[in-house]
């Protein structure tokens, strides 16, 4: 009893009203397939630049059945993984280094802050010299986008953390490591994780970007075959299995990456 | 009888850009063992800073602070720290932040959570263990600040304005659990607050604390008896106490009050 006045009003409602949010989002989805029917049938756009979602449907399973695309994707997505590696490790360090270091903090955080949303493809023909027209360059480009923003969540994370936190910390006589591990860690997750979603998004753009620049290989190269040959579905289908990936890599780092809080208990309880 | 905490001739000066301020000025304070003294000040009379020199985590001042007799410096397992401010793990439950302090000290967790399970029994929150501080209200949240700091048995129990966050009557509710541990534990301890109503609550000794430089400016001594709790307020000797201590407060927080608004002004 008591337990549930003290969640207040967030007890269950006696009856779920009709529109409920998974209810709506499937409304919505059904919306936006309606419309891109009608948009493609209606004769308004040049032909084949709407395909009927059963077309793009089966070039999506032809994709799925061809080694051809597999290679693609196994070529993009180790890009993307190496890159986002690489560009997340240095970001989440570097981002640490600024935090705990105020003078590298106020020297270089001006920098970082006005060449983050610089867009990164400019530095392409310089990474093409470097490390060639192969992954290496594409390798290179998604790694440096991913880079900034995780530098720039983890430094600021760091000097968010709540400083009560430190003051208990220390008046319960934790060590150093005990306080980086049982306050920081902890306290570093959320700015973690947004560091990593955002990352991630530009590590696979660029990629995908230099991809579609210069190269014979990855799904970048190979949307834009499509596109050269006018194969509308196939190109669609590309862009939906890039789209899928991209929200599935988001799912997992809001999964894994995350603390525990009340929705773990709730989920126990069903 | 040594006391169990004895502050003596604390001083603290702070410079700043505008030159030196004296926040405290030898202070001297000792607290008998089993006693709960209060010390009340306007705003910039140095309470915050003794509560930070008592609790360890200022270290360059004078004077010296003696635990049961022995010198100390620096934060002590022997006194327990309550902030004013937020200070439970959002990413804890409520028995997993009163563990924190034995987790750190590298407790076995059957062990540290059946202790866990006891403070927060302690403090009424049985029932709570596996609720996050989200999940709970401010006053709840502060209790889980008490029983986390209790884990130990310290000494002393410092607690800096920990209700000052809180609405009237929580706080007033609140005052009524910490007399009931207090009185059950028997527990030492110095409260910070600039709340008058509290200090008679609480008390057995109220501290008056003078606007800068801190000095202790007057003593009263809260003949009321024990057990106590919050009802005490209608009578009449708590209202002579609240006056007879607002009559000494009330030059000190206009001294404050004026000094705040030269500074606006000067801004």
């Amino acid at each position: 009893m008591a337990a549930v006045e003290q969640i207040g009003g967030r007890a269950a409602a006696p009856r779920a009203p009709f529109w409920t949010v998974t209810r709506l989002r499937v409304a919505a989805v059904l919306v936006i397939f309606a419309l891109w029917e009608v948009a493609g049938a209606s004769g308004l756009f040049y032909r084949g630049v709407i395909p009927s979602s059963a077309l793009v449907a089966k070039a999506f399973a032809g994709l799925l059945g061809s080694a051809d695309f597999w290679f693609h994707a196994g070529v993009t997505g180790f890009e993307v993984l190496v890159a986002f590696a690489i560009g997340g490790l240095a970001g989440a360090a570097f981002g640490l280094l600024l935090g705990v270091n105020r003078y590298t903090g106020a020297v270089l955080e001006p920098f970082l802050h006005y060449l983050a949303p610089t867009p990164k493809i400019v530095f392409l023909p310089i990474l093409l010299i470097l490390f060639g027209v192969g992954v290496g360059s594409k390798i290179s480009l998604g790694a440096i986008s991913c880079f900034f923003p995780m530098a720039l969540s983890v430094a600021a994370g760091v000097r968010q953390v709540n400083p009560v936190f430190l003051r208990v910390s220390r008046t319960f006589n934790l060590t150093r490591a005990q306080t980086v591990r049982m306050v920081y860690v902890p306290a570093l997750v959320p700015p973690l994780a947004s560091g990593l979603r955002i990352g991630l998004g530009v590590a696979i753009v660029g990629c995908l970007m230099s991809e579609i620049k210069l190269s014979r290989m990855g799904l970048g190269f190979s949307a834009m075959e499509y596109y050269r040959v006018f194969d509308i579905p196939s190109m669609l289908a590309v862009l939906i299995f890039i789209f899928l990936c991209a929200a599935l890599g988001n799912m997992a780092i809001d999964r894994f990456v995350r603390l525990p809080g009340p929705q773990d208990r709730v989920r126990r309880a069903r | 009888m040594t006391p169990a905490l004895s502050i003596q001739n604390v001083a603290k000066t702070f410079s700043t850009a505008q030159g030196d301020v004296r926040a405290l000025d030898h202070v001297s304070i000792d607290i008998r063992a089993g006693e709960f003294v209060s010390v009340i000040g306007p705003s910039g009379c140095g309470k915050s800073t003794l509560m930070n020199i008592v609790g360890g985590l200022v270290d360059d001042y004078e004077g010296e602070v003696h635990l049961d007799g022995a010198l100390v410096r620096g934060c002590q397992k022997q006194i327990g720290v309550v902030f004013q401010e937020e200070s439970t793990f959002p990413w804890r439950t409520a028995i997993d932040n009163v563990a924190f302090p034995m987790e750190a000290a590298g407790l076995p967790r059957e062990a540290r959570m059946a202790r866990a399970r006891e403070l927060l029994e302690l403090v009424g929150l049985n029932g709570f263990e596996n609720r996050f501080p989200s999940e709970l209200s401010g006053g709840m949240r502060q209790r889980i600040a008490i029983a986390r700091t209790l884990a130990f048995q310290p000494r002393i129990l410092l607690m800096d304005e920990p209700f000052a966050a809180l609405d009237e009557q929580t706080r007033l509710l609140l005052g009524d659990k910490v007399l009931q541990i207090q009185q059950e534990l028997n527990q030492t301890t110095l409260l910070i607050t600039h709340n008058i109503a509290e200090a008679v609550q609480l008390s057995d000794r109220v501290l008056i604390m003078s606007f800068r430089p801190g000095r202790i400016k007057r003593v009263i001594d809260i003949d009321l008896p024990r057990p106590r709790s919050s009802k005490l307020m209608g009578g009449e000797k708590f209202g002579q106490y609240v006056a007879a201590i607002w009559e000494d407060l009330r030059e000190e927080a206009s001294k404050g009050l004026q000094d705040m608004e030269r500074v606006r002004a000067g801004a």
